[in-house]
């Protein structure tokens, strides 16, 4: 009885700070304690998929580059650089602060993207 | 009955283009791209290597990378498909256009030969993107050549308007 009732308590204890260590990296930013979602945004036919994403604090975006040339997503405000992904190579940047940032390739200005972080 | 009607209709519009198009086959139309790359290099690396304007340089210097890394994958698609190049009227004028063209900028310093460079490629981007939409995609039949074709294009497209960006910035 008290065994059970101690390898219950320590299993109680283990998923505590098993969330906690999950939750550290969000602290203060998810309140709401849901667990980040990695996002991915393909690079094609020089063109973003999706275009226009949305995604919360604490969230990871990917970007894929499956197309033949070399791209950057590059905000336009300094948010974020991936500098070059070559083909077939990803970058990925984790948002720290809400905000709608616009984003584009800076070899070819005619991509364009936008990420709004909730 | 109506809707019969409509797609006969529209199959008589598609046909001058492909009437057009039916004059090249995929080693040909392989043919056409591979020297319009090239082309598009050879001009880049000279004007990598002579101009001293910065931005100049920045785009001949992705000429060389885009047009490499589209005719590499065009390479090794032909050869996937065991298709060898055909030299056809198209390609021969390509060549010859380019082989001028490099040879007027050899003769060219400064301001004249960037602006030389730059006119060249937005004129030579539009009519690239021309033969690409009227007679390289409508005319490939190979879908891995098609596919590719309209891959690029968009990348042709960003080309087109960085040189003109150039070239407006160049006239001022």
């Amino acid at each position: 009885m008290s065994a059970t009732l101690t390898r219950r308590v320590a299993t109680g204890l283990a998923l505590v700070a098993c969330a906690l260590v999950l939750a550290l990296p969000l602290r203060g930013a998810a309140k709401d304690e849901r667990q980040p979602v990695v996002h991915t945004v393909v690079i094609d036919a020089s063109s973003f998929a999706p275009k226009f994403l949305r995604a919360k604090v604490g969230d990871r975006i990917v970007w894929v580059n499956k197309d033949l040339l070399v791209h950057t997503a590059t905000a336009k405000r300094g948010a974020f650089d991936s500098k070059e992904i070559p083909a077939g190579k990803s970058w990925s940047f984790t948002a720290t602060a809400a905000g709608q940032i616009d984003y584009k390739c800076t070899l070819h200005p005619t991509m364009k993207g936008s990420l709004l972080v909730q | 009955m109506k809707l019969s009607t409509t797609a006969l209709a529209l199959a008589l519009l598609a046909a001058p283009a492909a009437v057009r198009a039916a004059g090249v086959n995929d080693a040909q139309i392989a043919s056409i791209v591979v020297t319009a790359n090239q082309v598009d290099v050879d001009a880049g690396k000279l004007a990598a290597a002579t101009t001293a304007n910065a931005e100049v340089k920045k785009f001949a210097e992705l000429m060389v990378s885009d047009h490499t890394a589209v005719n590499n994958s065009a390479v090794e698609l032909v050869t996937k498909l065991g298709v060898t190049p055909e030299d056809n009227p198209t390609s021969q004028s390509l060549k010859k256009e380019g082989g001028l063209n490099v040879d007027h900028l050899h003769t060219l310093h400064g301001a004249a030969f960037d602006k030389a460079y730059v006119d060249r490629e937005v004129a030579y981007h539009q009519q690239v993107l021309d033969a690409v939409d009227k007679v390289l995609i409508p005319g490939a039949t190979n879908a891995e050549l098609k596919a590719l074709l309209v891959k690029v294009r968009p990348a042709f497209v960003a080309h087109l308007e960085h040189a003109k960006a150039l070239q407006s910035s160049l006239a001022k």
